[in-house]
Protein backbone atom coordinates (compact mmCIF):
# COMPACT_ATOMS: atom_id res chain seq x y z
CA UNK A 1 0.00 0.00 0.00
CA UNK A 2 1.22 3.58 -0.67
CA UNK A 3 -0.32 6.92 0.82
CA UNK A 4 1.30 10.14 -0.38
CA UNK A 5 1.11 12.69 2.07
CA UNK A 6 0.39 16.21 0.59
CA UNK A 7 -0.55 13.82 -2.77
CA UNK A 8 -3.61 16.49 -3.33
CA UNK A 9 -1.01 19.23 -3.46
CA UNK A 10 1.43 17.37 -6.18
CA UNK A 11 0.99 17.47 -9.80
CA UNK A 12 3.03 14.52 -11.58
CA UNK A 13 4.56 13.96 -14.56
CA UNK A 14 6.00 10.43 -14.82
CA UNK A 15 9.46 11.48 -12.59
CA UNK A 16 8.68 15.09 -13.01
CA UNK A 17 6.83 16.46 -10.09
CA UNK A 18 5.27 19.87 -9.65
CA UNK A 19 3.33 21.73 -6.67
CA UNK A 20 -0.20 23.18 -7.09
CA UNK A 21 0.07 26.42 -5.52
CA UNK A 22 -2.55 29.36 -5.74
CA UNK A 23 -1.81 33.32 -6.96
CA UNK A 24 -3.91 36.08 -5.58
CA UNK A 25 -5.26 37.83 -8.78
CA UNK A 26 -5.97 40.68 -6.00
CA UNK A 27 -2.98 41.29 -4.45
CA UNK A 28 0.05 38.49 -6.01
CA UNK A 29 0.59 36.51 -3.02
CA UNK A 30 1.51 33.09 -3.77
CA UNK A 31 0.09 30.51 -1.33
CA UNK A 32 1.44 26.44 -0.91
CA UNK A 33 -0.83 24.44 -0.47
CA UNK A 34 -3.29 25.70 -2.60
CA UNK A 35 -5.89 27.99 -1.30
CA UNK A 36 -9.29 29.21 -2.32
CA UNK A 37 -9.56 32.36 -0.38
CA UNK A 38 -6.37 34.60 -0.18
CA UNK A 39 -5.04 34.68 3.21
CA UNK A 40 -3.70 37.78 2.64
CA UNK A 41 -6.44 39.93 1.23
CA UNK A 42 -9.36 37.25 1.60
CA UNK A 43 -9.90 37.23 -2.49
CA UNK A 44 -11.77 34.52 -3.67
CA UNK A 45 -9.83 35.58 -7.19
CA UNK A 46 -7.10 32.96 -7.09
CA UNK A 47 -5.28 31.53 -10.02
CA UNK A 48 -5.10 27.60 -9.65
CA UNK A 49 -1.56 26.66 -11.39
CA UNK A 50 1.83 24.55 -11.11
CA UNK A 51 5.41 24.93 -10.10
CA UNK A 52 8.55 24.02 -12.02
CA UNK A 53 10.31 21.27 -10.39
CA UNK A 54 14.22 23.26 -9.57
CA UNK A 55 14.18 25.15 -6.56
CA UNK A 56 16.92 26.17 -3.90
CA UNK A 57 17.41 24.46 -0.31
CA UNK A 58 17.48 27.48 2.29
CA UNK A 59 18.10 25.82 4.95
CA UNK A 60 17.96 22.37 5.97
CA UNK A 61 19.06 19.64 9.07
CA UNK A 62 19.79 15.87 9.66
CA UNK A 63 16.92 15.20 12.78
CA UNK A 64 18.42 13.01 14.84
CA UNK A 65 15.24 13.04 17.44
CA UNK A 66 12.07 12.89 15.35
CA UNK A 67 8.48 12.53 14.88
CA UNK A 68 7.07 9.05 13.84
CA UNK A 69 6.24 7.64 11.41
CA UNK A 70 9.38 9.16 10.24
CA UNK A 71 12.72 7.05 10.62
CA UNK A 72 15.61 8.92 12.00
CA UNK A 73 17.98 9.88 10.89
CA UNK A 74 16.17 11.76 8.24
CA UNK A 75 16.84 15.48 6.49
CA UNK A 76 14.49 18.38 6.27
CA UNK A 77 14.96 20.91 4.28
CA UNK A 78 12.89 24.49 3.42
CA UNK A 79 13.05 24.79 0.01
CA UNK A 80 12.12 27.95 -2.38
CA UNK A 81 10.77 27.19 -5.47
CA UNK A 82 8.93 29.31 -7.82
CA UNK A 83 8.03 32.05 -5.01
CA UNK A 84 6.58 29.20 -3.00
CA UNK A 85 8.93 28.15 0.65
CA UNK A 86 8.18 24.06 0.99
CA UNK A 87 9.08 22.01 4.09
CA UNK A 88 10.16 18.61 2.33
CA UNK A 89 11.84 15.60 3.02
CA UNK A 90 15.47 15.97 1.20
CA UNK A 91 17.04 12.70 -0.25
CA UNK A 92 20.52 12.50 0.99
CA UNK A 93 22.10 11.81 4.84
CA UNK A 94 23.53 14.91 4.65
CA UNK A 95 22.15 18.20 5.27
CA UNK A 96 22.69 20.35 1.93
CA UNK A 97 24.60 23.57 2.59
CA UNK A 98 22.78 26.70 2.49
CA UNK A 99 21.40 28.02 -1.20
CA UNK A 100 22.48 25.12 -3.00
CA UNK A 101 19.72 23.92 -5.95
CA UNK A 102 17.28 21.16 -5.90
CA UNK A 103 15.05 19.03 -8.08
CA UNK A 104 11.93 18.08 -6.81
CA UNK A 105 10.85 14.65 -7.50
CA UNK A 106 8.48 12.14 -5.60
CA UNK A 107 9.62 9.38 -3.47
CA UNK A 108 9.15 7.14 -0.03
CA UNK A 109 10.13 9.36 3.10
CA UNK A 110 8.58 6.47 5.80
CA UNK A 111 6.50 3.77 6.79
CA UNK A 112 3.10 3.50 8.60
CA UNK A 113 2.85 -0.02 9.35
CA UNK A 114 2.26 -2.02 5.96
CA UNK A 115 1.90 1.39 4.77
CA UNK A 116 4.10 3.25 2.70
CA UNK A 117 4.63 7.00 2.48
CA UNK A 118 5.42 8.80 -0.19
CA UNK A 119 6.02 12.79 -0.60
CA UNK A 120 7.75 15.13 -2.38
CA UNK A 121 11.61 14.96 -2.06
CA UNK A 122 14.57 16.81 -2.63
CA UNK A 123 17.73 15.70 -4.68
CA UNK A 124 20.58 17.86 -5.02
CA UNK A 125 21.09 18.66 -8.73
CA UNK A 126 24.90 17.93 -9.43
CA UNK A 127 27.11 18.08 -12.84
CA UNK A 128 24.96 15.42 -14.03
CA UNK A 129 21.83 16.19 -13.69
CA UNK A 130 21.79 19.81 -13.99
CA UNK B 1 -4.01 54.05 30.84
CA UNK B 2 -3.66 53.64 34.30
CA UNK B 3 -0.17 52.34 35.98
CA UNK B 4 0.23 48.77 36.37
CA UNK B 5 2.54 47.24 38.97
CA UNK B 6 3.39 43.99 39.82
CA UNK B 7 3.21 43.69 43.79
CA UNK B 8 4.19 39.76 44.03
CA UNK B 9 5.83 36.63 42.82
CA UNK B 10 5.90 33.22 42.99
CA UNK B 11 7.40 30.05 41.17
CA UNK B 12 6.72 26.81 41.88
CA UNK B 13 10.39 25.36 40.95
CA UNK B 14 10.73 23.86 37.96
CA UNK B 15 11.92 20.42 37.42
CA UNK B 16 10.41 17.05 36.69
CA UNK B 17 7.39 16.65 38.67
CA UNK B 18 5.75 13.45 37.27
CA UNK B 19 3.33 13.55 40.43
CA UNK B 20 1.65 16.58 39.98
CA UNK B 21 -0.75 17.95 37.52
CA UNK B 22 -0.78 21.18 36.18
CA UNK B 23 -3.87 21.95 38.26
CA UNK B 24 -1.13 20.81 41.81
CA UNK B 25 1.47 23.00 40.43
CA UNK B 26 -0.58 26.11 39.83
CA UNK B 27 -2.21 25.63 43.03
CA UNK B 28 1.21 25.29 44.66
CA UNK B 29 2.61 29.23 43.01
CA UNK B 30 -0.66 30.62 43.53
CA UNK B 31 -0.03 29.42 47.60
CA UNK B 32 3.12 30.96 47.71
CA UNK B 33 1.97 34.31 46.14
CA UNK B 34 -1.05 34.77 48.34
CA UNK B 35 1.54 33.91 51.79
CA UNK B 36 4.34 36.10 50.57
CA UNK B 37 2.51 39.03 49.59
CA UNK B 38 -0.45 38.72 52.58
CA UNK B 39 -3.36 39.00 49.73
CA UNK B 40 -6.36 38.08 51.23
CA UNK B 41 -7.77 35.66 48.00
CA UNK B 42 -11.36 37.25 48.65
CA UNK B 43 -9.62 40.68 46.85
CA UNK B 44 -8.68 39.11 43.73
CA UNK B 45 -11.29 40.20 41.26
CA UNK B 46 -10.13 38.23 38.46
CA UNK B 47 -7.66 35.83 37.31
CA UNK B 48 -5.93 34.45 34.10
CA UNK B 49 -4.22 31.10 34.04
CA UNK B 50 -1.94 30.75 30.83
CA UNK B 51 -1.42 26.72 30.16
CA UNK B 52 -1.24 24.73 26.55
CA UNK B 53 -1.35 20.99 28.04
CA UNK B 54 -3.57 21.78 31.29
CA UNK B 55 -6.43 21.19 29.92
CA UNK B 56 -10.20 22.45 30.01
CA UNK B 57 -10.66 25.54 32.61
CA UNK B 58 -7.11 24.84 34.32
CA UNK B 59 -7.98 28.19 35.77
CA UNK B 60 -10.65 27.33 37.66
CA UNK B 61 -8.83 23.99 38.82
CA UNK B 62 -5.99 26.40 39.83
CA UNK B 63 -7.72 29.17 41.75
CA UNK B 64 -10.87 27.77 42.94
CA UNK B 65 -8.58 25.61 45.21
CA UNK B 66 -7.25 29.05 47.38
CA UNK B 67 -10.51 31.03 48.00
CA UNK B 68 -10.35 32.23 44.52
CA UNK B 69 -14.00 31.72 42.89
CA UNK B 70 -17.12 33.24 41.60
CA UNK B 71 -14.92 36.28 40.11
CA UNK B 72 -14.28 35.46 36.17
CA UNK B 73 -11.15 33.43 35.65
CA UNK B 74 -10.39 32.28 32.04
CA UNK B 75 -7.63 29.58 30.66
CA UNK B 76 -5.15 31.15 28.05
CA UNK B 77 -3.57 29.37 25.37
CA UNK B 78 -1.08 30.59 23.12
CA UNK B 79 1.48 27.94 22.85
CA UNK B 80 4.76 29.72 24.60
CA UNK B 81 3.26 32.25 25.09
CA UNK B 82 0.19 31.24 27.52
CA UNK B 83 1.64 32.60 30.50
CA UNK B 84 2.94 35.76 28.90
CA UNK B 85 -0.83 36.59 27.42
CA UNK B 86 -2.28 35.34 30.64
CA UNK B 87 0.04 38.52 32.26
CA UNK B 88 -1.03 40.87 28.98
CA UNK B 89 -5.08 39.92 29.45
CA UNK B 90 -4.74 40.66 33.55
CA UNK B 91 -2.33 43.86 32.57
CA UNK B 92 -5.68 44.90 30.10
CA UNK B 93 -7.75 44.89 32.89
CA UNK B 94 -6.34 47.05 34.94
CA UNK B 95 -4.71 49.64 32.87
CA UNK B 96 -8.34 49.98 31.79
CA UNK B 97 -9.85 50.72 34.98
CA UNK B 98 -11.82 47.47 35.35
CA UNK B 99 -9.88 45.69 37.88
CA UNK B 100 -7.55 46.66 40.74
CA UNK B 101 -5.79 43.37 41.85
CA UNK B 102 -5.96 40.35 39.14
CA UNK B 103 -3.61 37.49 39.65
CA UNK B 104 -2.15 35.59 36.36
CA UNK B 105 -0.80 32.49 36.59
CA UNK B 106 1.02 30.14 34.08
CA UNK B 107 1.44 26.35 34.77
CA UNK B 108 2.23 23.25 33.17
CA UNK B 109 3.31 19.27 33.28
CA UNK B 110 4.92 17.82 30.32
CA UNK B 111 6.45 14.66 32.21
CA UNK B 112 3.45 13.26 31.17
CA UNK B 113 4.44 13.51 27.85
CA UNK B 114 7.85 11.29 28.08
CA UNK B 115 10.96 12.25 26.56
CA UNK B 116 11.88 13.46 23.56
CA UNK B 117 10.68 16.58 21.20
CA UNK B 118 7.16 17.54 22.40
CA UNK B 119 4.78 16.26 20.27
CA UNK B 120 3.17 19.29 17.85
CA UNK B 121 -0.88 19.25 17.82
CA UNK B 122 -1.66 21.65 15.37
CA UNK B 123 -1.99 19.31 12.34
CA UNK B 124 -0.41 21.01 9.75
CA UNK B 125 1.62 20.44 6.15
CA UNK B 126 4.71 20.73 7.95
CA UNK B 127 3.82 18.55 10.97
CA UNK B 128 3.14 15.96 8.31
CA UNK B 129 6.33 16.18 6.93
CA UNK B 130 7.54 14.99 10.27
CA UNK B 131 8.89 18.77 11.50
CA UNK B 132 9.63 19.20 15.39
CA UNK B 133 10.79 22.17 17.33
CA UNK B 134 14.35 21.59 17.30
CA UNK B 135 14.46 20.50 13.98
CA UNK B 136 13.07 23.99 13.12
CA UNK B 137 15.72 25.75 15.16
CA UNK B 138 18.22 24.03 13.73
CA UNK B 139 17.64 24.71 10.36
CA UNK B 140 17.44 28.73 11.81
CA UNK B 141 21.12 27.70 12.71
CA UNK B 142 22.16 26.19 10.49
CA UNK B 143 21.03 29.49 8.20
CA UNK B 144 22.27 32.32 10.91
CA UNK B 145 25.68 30.07 11.00
CA UNK B 146 25.85 29.83 7.04
CA UNK B 147 25.15 33.85 6.60
CA UNK B 148 27.00 35.25 9.78
CA UNK B 149 30.00 33.09 10.16
CA UNK B 150 29.08 31.59 13.76
CA UNK B 151 29.99 28.04 14.66
CA UNK B 152 28.99 25.60 16.93
CA UNK B 153 31.33 27.03 19.40
CA UNK B 154 29.13 30.03 19.76
CA UNK B 155 26.08 28.30 20.26
CA UNK B 156 27.58 26.20 22.98
CA UNK B 157 28.58 29.67 24.71
CA UNK B 158 25.41 30.25 25.09
CA UNK B 159 24.43 26.47 26.73
CA UNK B 160 27.57 27.45 28.94
CA UNK B 161 26.69 31.03 30.17
CA UNK B 162 23.17 30.50 30.89
CA UNK B 163 24.16 27.40 32.97
CA UNK B 164 26.15 29.46 35.05
CA UNK B 165 23.22 31.86 35.59
CA UNK B 166 20.78 28.57 36.18
CA UNK B 167 23.18 27.32 38.65
CA UNK B 168 22.63 29.96 41.06
CA UNK B 169 19.11 29.85 40.81
CA UNK B 170 17.31 27.80 43.10
CA UNK B 171 13.93 27.65 41.34
CA UNK B 172 15.56 26.18 37.85
CA UNK B 173 15.48 22.86 36.60
CA UNK B 174 19.09 22.40 36.19
CA UNK B 175 21.68 24.09 38.48
CA UNK B 176 24.71 22.63 37.69
CA UNK B 177 27.16 24.39 34.97
CA UNK B 178 28.28 22.87 31.69
CA UNK B 179 31.76 22.97 29.57
CA UNK B 180 32.28 24.02 26.30
CA UNK B 181 33.08 20.30 25.25
CA UNK B 182 30.40 18.58 27.29
CA UNK B 183 27.88 20.78 25.21
CA UNK B 184 29.71 19.84 21.67
CA UNK B 185 29.78 16.30 22.98
CA UNK B 186 26.11 15.96 23.56
CA UNK B 187 23.43 13.91 21.90
CA UNK B 188 23.01 15.40 18.53
CA UNK B 189 19.34 16.10 18.55
CA UNK B 190 18.82 17.81 14.89
CA UNK B 191 22.27 19.02 13.45
CA UNK B 192 24.03 21.33 14.49
CA UNK B 193 22.24 21.28 17.50
CA UNK B 194 22.89 18.84 20.58
CA UNK B 195 21.04 18.14 23.61
CA UNK B 196 22.34 20.60 25.64
CA UNK B 197 21.59 23.11 23.17
CA UNK B 198 17.84 22.69 23.63
CA UNK B 199 15.61 23.66 26.56
CA UNK B 200 14.40 20.40 29.09
CA UNK B 201 10.78 19.74 29.03
CA UNK B 202 10.03 20.76 32.27
CA UNK B 203 7.08 20.59 34.71
CA UNK B 204 6.40 24.12 37.12
CA UNK B 205 4.35 27.19 37.66
CA UNK B 206 4.63 30.44 38.54
CA UNK B 207 1.87 33.64 39.70
CA UNK B 208 2.08 37.47 39.73
CA UNK B 209 0.18 39.67 41.27
CA UNK B 210 -1.01 42.52 39.05
CA UNK B 211 -3.01 45.97 40.44
CA UNK B 212 -3.23 49.60 40.11
CA UNK B 213 -1.38 52.21 41.99
CA UNK B 214 -3.82 52.37 45.15
CA UNK B 215 -4.28 48.77 45.63
CA UNK B 216 -0.17 48.17 45.20
CA UNK B 217 0.09 51.31 47.84
CA UNK B 218 -2.41 49.62 50.27
CA UNK B 219 -0.82 46.29 49.78
CA UNK B 220 2.77 47.70 50.85
CA UNK B 221 5.10 44.77 49.22
CA UNK B 222 7.71 45.81 46.96
CA UNK B 223 6.40 46.87 43.72
CA UNK B 224 7.92 46.97 39.72
CA UNK B 225 5.99 48.95 37.35
CA UNK B 226 4.72 47.18 34.02
CA UNK B 227 5.73 50.00 31.78
CA UNK B 228 4.76 48.14 28.42
CA UNK B 229 2.78 45.04 28.37
CA UNK B 230 2.16 43.69 24.05
CA UNK B 231 1.22 40.34 22.62
CA UNK B 232 1.39 39.93 18.48
CA UNK B 233 0.73 36.84 16.75
CA UNK B 234 2.91 35.55 13.62
CA UNK B 235 2.23 37.65 9.95
CA UNK B 236 0.65 34.03 7.99
CA UNK B 237 2.16 33.93 4.07
CA UNK B 238 3.67 31.15 2.30
CA UNK B 239 6.52 32.53 0.50
CA UNK B 240 10.21 33.53 0.98
CA UNK B 241 10.77 33.81 5.15
CA UNK B 242 14.48 35.01 6.16
CA UNK B 243 14.49 32.37 9.40
CA UNK B 244 17.12 34.46 10.72
CA UNK B 245 15.47 37.61 11.66
CA UNK B 246 11.97 36.77 13.67
CA UNK B 247 9.89 39.02 12.36
CA UNK B 248 7.64 38.60 15.17
CA UNK B 249 9.78 39.57 18.19
CA UNK B 250 11.17 42.48 15.92
CA UNK B 251 7.72 43.62 15.55
CA UNK B 252 6.66 42.54 19.62
CA UNK B 253 9.44 44.44 20.48
CA UNK B 254 8.72 47.29 18.86
CA UNK B 255 5.76 48.16 19.81
CA UNK B 256 6.85 47.68 23.49
CA UNK B 257 9.17 50.07 23.03
CA UNK B 258 6.72 52.53 21.64
CA UNK B 259 4.63 52.25 24.78
CA UNK B 260 7.29 52.70 27.23
CA UNK B 261 9.14 55.39 25.96
CA UNK B 262 12.48 53.32 26.43
CA UNK B 263 15.05 52.01 23.60
CA UNK B 264 17.37 48.99 23.90
CA UNK B 265 19.99 50.44 25.36
CA UNK B 266 17.87 51.29 28.35
CA UNK B 267 17.55 47.99 29.32
CA UNK B 268 19.69 46.06 32.47
CA UNK B 269 18.21 42.45 31.69
CA UNK B 270 16.14 40.42 29.44
CA UNK B 271 15.08 37.16 30.44
CA UNK B 272 14.79 36.05 26.21
CA UNK B 273 12.81 32.83 25.05
CA UNK B 274 16.02 30.71 24.79
CA UNK B 275 14.06 27.52 23.86
CA UNK B 276 17.18 26.77 21.93
CA UNK B 277 21.04 28.19 21.93
CA UNK B 278 20.38 29.68 18.53
CA UNK B 279 17.18 31.14 19.58
CA UNK B 280 19.37 33.79 21.99
CA UNK B 281 21.06 35.11 18.95
CA UNK B 282 18.26 35.60 16.56
CA UNK B 283 16.12 37.40 19.49
CA UNK B 284 18.80 39.61 20.87
CA UNK B 285 19.19 40.98 17.25
CA UNK B 286 15.47 41.47 16.82
CA UNK B 287 15.31 42.66 20.49
CA UNK B 288 17.62 45.50 19.60
CA UNK B 289 20.17 44.20 22.01
CA UNK B 290 22.79 43.25 19.55
CA UNK B 291 23.39 44.34 16.28
CA UNK B 292 22.52 42.10 12.85
CA UNK B 293 24.42 39.16 12.82
CA UNK B 294 26.59 40.38 15.93
CA UNK B 295 25.18 38.30 18.58
CA UNK B 296 27.41 35.89 18.84
CA UNK B 297 29.77 37.59 19.22
CA UNK B 298 28.30 39.72 21.97
CA UNK B 299 27.73 35.88 23.51
CA UNK B 300 31.63 35.69 23.21
CA UNK B 301 32.35 39.17 24.56
CA UNK B 302 30.95 38.34 27.90
CA UNK B 303 28.47 41.17 27.14
CA UNK B 304 25.87 39.43 27.95
CA UNK B 305 26.63 38.17 31.16
CA UNK B 306 25.25 38.88 34.49
CA UNK B 307 27.81 41.57 34.78
CA UNK B 308 28.18 42.33 31.05
CA UNK B 309 26.69 45.07 29.26
CA UNK B 310 23.29 43.73 29.52
CA UNK B 311 22.28 40.67 30.96
CA UNK B 312 20.42 38.10 29.18
CA UNK B 313 18.59 35.16 31.31
CA UNK B 314 20.02 36.01 34.52
CA UNK B 315 17.59 33.18 36.08
CA UNK B 316 19.24 30.91 33.32
CA UNK B 317 17.25 31.55 30.31
CA UNK B 318 14.34 28.28 29.20
CA UNK B 319 18.52 26.37 28.85
CA UNK B 320 18.70 26.16 32.62
CA UNK B 321 15.22 27.04 34.50
CA UNK B 322 13.60 25.02 31.69
CA UNK B 323 9.81 25.38 29.72
CA UNK B 324 7.00 24.14 31.07
CA UNK B 325 5.73 25.71 28.39
CA UNK B 326 2.48 27.76 29.79
CA UNK B 327 4.45 28.71 32.59
CA UNK B 328 7.45 30.07 31.05
CA UNK B 329 6.20 33.38 30.46
CA UNK B 330 5.08 34.07 34.15
CA UNK B 331 8.32 33.15 35.22
CA UNK B 332 10.14 35.29 33.39
CA UNK B 333 7.58 38.55 35.05
CA UNK B 334 8.77 36.87 38.28
CA UNK B 335 12.45 36.73 38.14
CA UNK B 336 12.43 40.06 36.94
CA UNK B 337 10.33 40.92 39.31
CA UNK B 338 12.70 39.60 41.78
CA UNK B 339 15.63 41.86 40.02
CA UNK B 340 13.90 45.17 39.85
CA UNK B 341 12.77 45.04 43.50
CA UNK B 342 16.53 44.07 44.87
CA UNK B 343 15.73 40.52 45.95
CA UNK B 344 17.13 38.49 43.27
CA UNK B 345 19.41 37.33 46.01
CA UNK B 346 22.65 35.29 43.97
CA UNK B 347 21.23 36.08 40.50
CA UNK B 348 21.03 39.79 41.40
CA UNK B 349 22.09 42.19 38.32
CA UNK B 350 23.89 45.14 39.88
CA UNK B 351 21.93 48.24 39.60
CA UNK B 352 18.86 46.31 37.77
CA UNK B 353 16.28 49.24 37.02
CA UNK B 354 14.64 48.24 34.05
CA UNK B 355 14.04 45.02 32.53
CA UNK B 356 12.42 43.28 29.28
CA UNK B 357 10.70 39.59 29.13
CA UNK B 358 10.04 38.32 25.95
CA UNK B 359 8.35 34.87 25.37
CA UNK B 360 7.47 33.51 21.56
CA UNK B 361 6.38 30.65 20.24
CA UNK B 362 4.20 28.21 18.91
CA UNK B 363 5.58 25.92 15.46
CA UNK B 364 2.80 26.36 13.29
CA UNK B 365 2.42 26.20 9.38
CA UNK B 366 3.12 29.67 7.72
CA UNK B 367 4.49 32.01 10.45
CA UNK B 368 7.83 32.45 11.97
CA UNK B 369 6.00 31.93 15.45
CA UNK B 370 2.08 31.63 16.39
CA UNK B 371 2.51 33.81 19.51
CA UNK B 372 4.90 36.27 21.05
CA UNK B 373 4.74 38.57 23.63
CA UNK B 374 7.18 41.50 25.36
CA UNK B 375 7.11 43.33 28.69
CA UNK B 376 9.10 45.81 29.89
CA UNK B 377 8.98 46.97 33.47
CA UNK B 378 10.97 49.35 35.76
CA UNK B 379 11.79 49.28 39.56
CA UNK B 380 9.96 51.95 41.62
CA UNK B 381 11.76 54.27 44.39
Amino acid sequence: MRKTIGGDWIAQDGEAIALRISVCRNCAARWYPPRKICSTCASNDLEQTVTGDRGVAYASTVVRVGAAPFRVPYVLSYVDIDGVRLLTHFDGDQAPPSDSPVRLTIGQIGSEGQTDLWSHLATPITEDTR
Amino acid sequence: MRPVFVAGAAVAPFGKHPGQSAADLGEESVVELLRTTGLLPELAEAGFVGSVYGGSLVAQRVLQRVGISGVPVFTVENACSSGGSAVHLAWQAIAAGIYDCVVAVGTENLSNFGGGALPLTTADAEIAQGVVMPATYAMRAQRYMYETGAGVDDLSRVSVKNRINGSRNPRAHFQAEVGLDQVNQSRAISDPLRLLHCCPNSDGAAAVLLCSAEFAADLGTPRARIRASVVRSGTFHTTFRDMTWPDITARTARAAYDMAGLSPADLDLVELHDAFSIAEFLHAEALGIAERGKAYRAVADGEFDRDGRVAVSPSGGLLSRGHPVGATGVSQISEAYWQLTGTAGELQVPGASVALTHVTGGGIFGVDNGACSVHILTAED
